[in-house]
Order: C-alpha cells, then structure tokens, then sequence
C-alpha cells in the first residue's frame, strides 16, 4: 500500500509524451517554494492508501493514449518497494496490452537511487530537481542539512543513462541558478553523457509562507539563464 | 419572387453570392423530380432534409478530380499542358480549381497537395518554395471565399509537406481545410507533431485516421466537412435524415424502430435514388462534362451519402432524463438506431453506385446554421461531453464504426497543448487505435475554429454579426451555428 495524493490521468507535464501521473503523500524537505504543502506531511485527509491493484484499475483504460506513467509527489522515493512493484505491474500491462509504457520518477534526489537496483531496472528515467547547488543555499532553500546525495544522484543517474530530465526552480536571490548549471555542465563533461535540463520559473501560486508573495522571474531574467545554460553547452528549455 | 428580389437588393450578399443565391432560385423553379406523397410529408416535416441540393441536380454534390492525373496528361478543354515546373503547376491548378463545378460552386477538394507539388521543388531553396505557396494560397483563400474546400496532406513526410505546414500556420486563412492522413506505420511522429502544433495555433490541419479510412476505397481523399470519398469521383448527393424530428413523431421506440424509421429511410433512399438517375441519365454531366470526357472523374467512382444527425437528441428522446454520451441507456438506444440505419443501408440497392457495391453510404452530417437543438452527426452535445477525453474518444469509435464516408470529432484543447504537441499526438494515436476515425482541434484561444466542419474566424464572425459584408460565404453559416449550438462552451481539454 502507498499514500497516494491523487491520481491524473492526462498529464502534459510530467516528462515525455501523455502520462498518467501519480502524486504519493508525503515529503522529507521543506521547500520555501513549495506549491504542494499540503502534500508534504506523510497523512492527510485527502491522501488515500491505495494499492498497486487499485492504481493498476484506474489505468487501464487509459492505455492506448499514453506514453507512460510517472510517479512525483511529494517525494515518491519515500514508498520505494511500492514504486517498485508499481513499475513491473505497468510494464506487465503494457506488454499484455501491446502497448509499452515507460515508467518515470520525479523526483527530489534526496534518497540514493543507487540502493535501489531492483527500482531502477523497471524505472526508464528520472526526472532530479536540483533545487541549489550550494550547500548553504540548499540547506536555507529546503530545511534539509546536506544536498550531498542529491549531487551523487546527479552523476550516477547520467552514469548509467536514466537521467530524463534535470530540472531547477528558477527564483532569483534564493537559488543559485548559475551555480547550478555550471556544475551539471561539469557533471555532463566528466561523464559524457548530456541530458535535457528544463527551466521552471517560480510561480507563486499555492505557495505557502515567506515566498508567498514573492514575484516571479521575468522573461528576461529566464532568458538570462537559457543564455547562459546555452554558452555552457547545455540543452534547456524554459517552462 | 420576393426572395430573388430579396436576393438581388441585400447589401450582406457580396456580388458572387448573389449570383449563385439566383442560380439556386433558377433551379428551383424546376419540378423534375418525382417525389411521392409520403416523402414530401417528411421532407415537408423536416425529416428528409436536402440540404439545398436544388430541385434538379445538375452535377453531382461533390467532386473528387485525380489531379494527379490531370497533372500528368494535361487538360485540353482547358488548353493546359503537363506544367513543367512550380510556377506551371501552381498556374495550371488554379485553372483547373476554377473550373471544378460543386454544390457551392466552389472546389471542395484541391488534392494531396504534398504530392503534387513534391516533385516539383528539387532545387528550390524553402524560402522560395515558401514564398510560391504563400501566393497561392492567398489566391485560394481570397478567390474559393468558402472555407468548405479541402487539401490533403501525408501519410508520408514530404518536404513539400512541410512547407505548407509552415505557410499555413504564418497565413492564419479559413482556406484551404487541410487534413493530416496519418498512420503510424508512415507518418513520422515529428511530422505529426508539427501538423499538430500547426492545428493549436491555427485549427488546421485536421487528423484523418488513415488506417481505418482508407479500408472505404482505394483511392480516397477528404473534402468539404470532412466527406470521405474516392479520388477520381466523388458523391452525387447528400441527403440527411434528421432523427430528432423523426424521434418527436413517437415516444414509443419499439414503434420509431420498426415504423416510422424504416418507412423514413425508404422514402429518402429512393429519392436519393432518383437524384442520381436524374444527374446520370439527365443532366449530361457525364457526358460532357470535361472533367469526365478526359478520365478526371469516372462515372462508376461516385458514390452516395445517406446523413443522418442529431443520434444524440434521437436517443435522448427515448431514454428519458438519460445522456447520450455519458449514460449507458442513452448509449444504447443510440446504437440500436444507429444498427437499424445500418441494416437498412446494407440492403437497399441504389442505381450507378459501383464502387460501393450499389449501396448507400452512410454520414454523419454536421449539420446546417438553421438547425437549434440538433447536434451534428453522432456527435455529444456541447455541454454533455464525458469528464475524461478518454472516455470521449471511445464513445466516438463506438459509433464512428459505422460511418464510412465522413465522422469526426472537434475538441478545443487548452493553450499548453503548444508545448506539448508530442503529447497530444499520444492522444491522437490512442483516439485511433481505438477505433476514432478523424478528429479535429484547435486552441482555446485561436481567432480561427472549427464550427461543424469548417473553419471561421470568431473576428469575422464579429464583423458579420454587427451587419458588415464579409468575404467568406461560410462565415454566414458559422455565425449563427457559433451561437445557436452554443460551440463558445465545447468542453476544452486541457493538457
Ligand atoms: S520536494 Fe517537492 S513536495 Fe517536497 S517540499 Fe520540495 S517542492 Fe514540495
């Protein structure tokens, strides 16, 4: 069984193609720019305990007109044997459908992929935030002590090609957008290997507390980084 | 007499829909027909609609040219050679365009256009080639001022295609409709998605499941709204049976199935029948026409088109407080109309239709600016459409099945469906796989949309509306059906 927040059954959002998405309760940062608070405790009212079976019922009439399922949360590497088991019922239907369906994470990077072999032989990618690279920044940003693992995820999961998507949180003055890129180039030039990195402005919508107010980044200052993620020799695209 | 004076002295009529409002008031002066008491009831009553065919047909309702075929042989009647290069073809096509009668007196098909110009663009930078097109279509969209004329596009990839992809998206024109033929197994998923990002910015092109469409013919092409007919042919008539008019003649279904819907249907085959025995044997169409003398069009490749709209209100009407669309009984009652319609058509014989084995076919029409309360075809009433897109196409496939010659669905999509043309293609194909058979869509946001079939723009919709003269005959007929079917609500999906 998972806590599951809610289930969406047509997502342009959440990695390549039309996916049927999957939003699991419960969260181990505290991001300032939160716009699902509400998913960050491990219970709440509206979260439901579901099991893969009960996933499983709901998709399946949505097969033909999907690209794949992906999991976010929350933090849905919070319930990895869950997600584990999840990913094979889907590949199973899938195949049974004729149909493959690619299985997708998104998620905080906190928890090391790497211990997770069984996981991520069923999970075609991940999609990482990098929500700062600067540890103080990190720490400030989310309430967590360290960003280390988030960095290993980073590295291992481009290591062994299951990097969809880098993502980062655009807000200027509490992410070190800059810092960031250089660094994920860095990765990108040690290993070999490039992945898709997506920048997301910062909307102040649902969010809760200091950033509530806060204004989001202009066109410009989003092009300021395409620009410079671009001079990096990175593919980005801004959302 | 007081509608051609009507006619003559309106200052909303331009002068060339003047001409042929007088055309269609000289035809109807004619009685040729023979029409039984029992059918004009139901015409009289609404039932049997003939769209304004006229009374005495003179070329059939729609036609298919093999342009491909004129390209190679040349036209004589026309005095045109095989054109040698884009210039000569762009020039021989709107020659010949001009010259292809209709219902509309307007061309409703133009062709695969990608084909036809694909051989001729080797060598030619794409800015040169674009800027041919631009001009051509700026022709065809000022000169065809009716926006039921229709290109086809694909299966396959071309550059050719592409580039009209391109120029139609920077014109934003009504004219020329264009329809995506697609199948996966042909057409690549980033020509696809680019038809797509086209279609969200300017309600064209339109998706044509291939696979499913072309089991109807050989050689098929998409005209008009969406008419699915061979290429080289094309259909005598249109007729429509308008079921919701029929339906309020009972309550009682097992009477509407077994009476009065049979007894309609025969009364608007035969005059379908005799329709086409007029335009074959009378008219001198075939004859003379050099569309026909030269094998542009064969006589044996036309076909029939049996319409029937509003299911939706008909099955309503027998499952009351129930929805076609999202309630099951409603669904059901649908079906068995629509089974019954089907196995009247499947052994009716009507005369000079060879390429479909003597039968008619069935379409579903998308119906007329005058009708209030009827919704197109097989389609779900705005208002009623189901919560999930999924359960929207299915139900489409689920009666699209039994139309041959032209079914479609139109869904607004919300405006993020730009950034994601990749993920509404995923739809397209499950829509598809499923057993859809055409959709259409444009974004919620776009000057141009889809009224039944056809585009419009909302901003001459506007200019229509407040009495000015418009360019587009089919502007005339968007702005009321905009209104009337209450299109502004279409449930738009968002992505
Ligand atoms: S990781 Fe995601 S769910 Fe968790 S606090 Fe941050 S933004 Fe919210």
């Amino acid at each position: 069984m998972a806590i599951v927040r809610k289930l969406i059954s047509q997502s342009t959002v959440d990695g390549p193609g039309n996916r049927f998405a999957v939003f699991l309760q419960g969260c181990n940062i505290r991001c300032a720019y939160c716009h699902n608070p509400e998913t960050q405790a491990m219970h709440d009212d509206e979260a439901h305990e579901m099991s893969v079976v009960d996933v499983i019922r709901e998709l399946e009439h949505c097969v033909p007109f999907l690209r794949g399922v992906t999991v976010s949360g929350g933090e849905c590497m919070l319930q990895p044997e869950w997600l584990t088991e999840l990913f094979l019922a889907v590949k199973r239907l899938g195949q049974i459908r004729n149909h493959p369906l690619t299985c997708l994470v998104d998620s905080n990077g906190t928890i090391p992929f790497s211990h997770y072999p069984e996981l991520m032989q069923v999970c075609d990618g991940v999609m990482l935030d990098v929500k700062a690279w600067d540890e103080a920044v990190y720490s400030r940003l989310t309430g967590a002590p360290s960003n280390q693992v988030v960095r290993e995820n980073l590295g291992w999961l481009l290591g062994c090609d299951k990097l969809t998507e880098v993502r980062i949180v655009c807000l200027s003055g509490r992410v070190d957008v800059e810092t960031i890129l250089e660094n994920i180039a860095e990765t990108f030039d040690s290993i070999g290997r490039k992945a898709p990195v997506r920048l997301i402005r910062f909307r102040p919508q649902g969010v809760v507390g200091e950033l509530s107010n806060h204004p989001m980044p202009s066109d410009e200052q989003m092009n300021n980084y395409a620009r410079f993620a671009h001079e990096l020799g990175l593919g980005v695209t801004i959302r | 007499m007081s509608d051609i004076y009507s006619i003559v002295t309106s200052q909303k009529l331009s002068y060339e829909q003047k001409v042929v409002a007088l055309a269609h008031a000289a035809e109807d002066t004619l009685s040729v027909l023979n029409i039984p008491e029992r059918t004009r009831y139901y015409m009289e009553s609404g039932v049997i609609c003939n769209l304004n065919e006229g009374n005495a047909p003179y070329r059939p309702r729609y036609i298919m040219p093999d342009y491909e075929k004129a390209v190679r042989q040349g036209v004589k009647f026309l005095e045109l050679d095989p054109p040698q290069d884009l210039d000569e073809l762009l020039t021989f096509l709107q020659v010949l365009y001009r010259h292809v009668p209709s219902i509309t007196t307007y061309p409703v098909f133009l062709g695969d256009l990608d084909r036809l110009i694909e051989p001729f663009i080797d060598g030619l930078s794409d800015e040169v080639v674009k800027r041919k097109l631009r001009n051509f279509f700026i022709y065809l969209d000022r000169t065809i001022t009716d926006s039921f004329c229709h290109a086809n596009l694909g299966p396959e990839a071309t550059r050719a295609g592409r580039l009209i992809l391109d120029v139609d998206r920077e014109l934003e024109q009504a004219v020329p409709n264009l329809t995506l033929k697609y199948d996966p197994a042909f057409t690549p998923d980033d020509y696809a998605e680019q038809a797509i990002y086209t279609s969200l910015c300017v309600a064209n092109p339109a998706i044509c499941n291939d696979v499913l469409n072309r089991k109807t013919y050989d050689r098929y092409g998409i005209s008009s709204c969406y008419n699915i007919l061979p290429i080289a042919g094309g259909s005598y008539t249109l007729t429509r049976l308008v079921l919701p008019r029929l339906a309020a003649m009972t309550d009682d279904k097992q009477e509407f199935l077994t009476k009065l819907l049979p007894e309609a249907m025969q009364c608007m085959a035969d005059y379908m029948s005799e329709r086409i025995r007029f335009i074959v044997e009378k008219s001198g169409f075939f004859e003379s026409h050099f569309l026909a003398t030269e094998g542009l069009v064969e006589r044996d490749r036309f076909v029939a088109m049996f319409g029937l709209v509003g299911l939706a209100e008909a099955a309503n009407h027998f499952a009351p407080g129930k929805k076609y669309g999202t309630d099951p009984e409603a669904d059901d009652v649908a079906e068995q109309i629509m089974q019954a319609i089907s196995d009247f058509v499947a052994h009716y014989t009507c005369p000079y239709c060879e390429i479909a084995d003597h039968r008619l076919l069935l379409h579903a029409q998308v119906g007329i600016d005058t009708d209030h309360g009827i919704t197109s075809g097989i389609r779900i009433p705005v208002g009623d459409e189901p919560q999930s897109i999924y359960d929207h196409l299915r139900h489409s496939a689920r009666f699209h099945r039994f139309i041959p010659t032209g079914c479609s669905d139109i869904l607004p999509f919300d405006i993020t469906g730009k950034q994601n043309p990749a993920a509404v293609l995923d739809i397209v194909k499950g829509a598809f796989e499923v057993g859809q058979k055409y959709v259409a869509f444009y974004a919620s946001d776009s000057d141009l949309v889809r009224i039944t079939g056809y585009l419009v723009k909302r901003s001459e919709i506007e200019k229509w509306n407040s009495g000015q003269a418009v360019l587009q005959n089919t502007t005339q007929l968007g702005a009321p059906t905009y209104a009337s079917a209450h299109l502004a609500n279409r449930k738009v999906r968002g992505v």
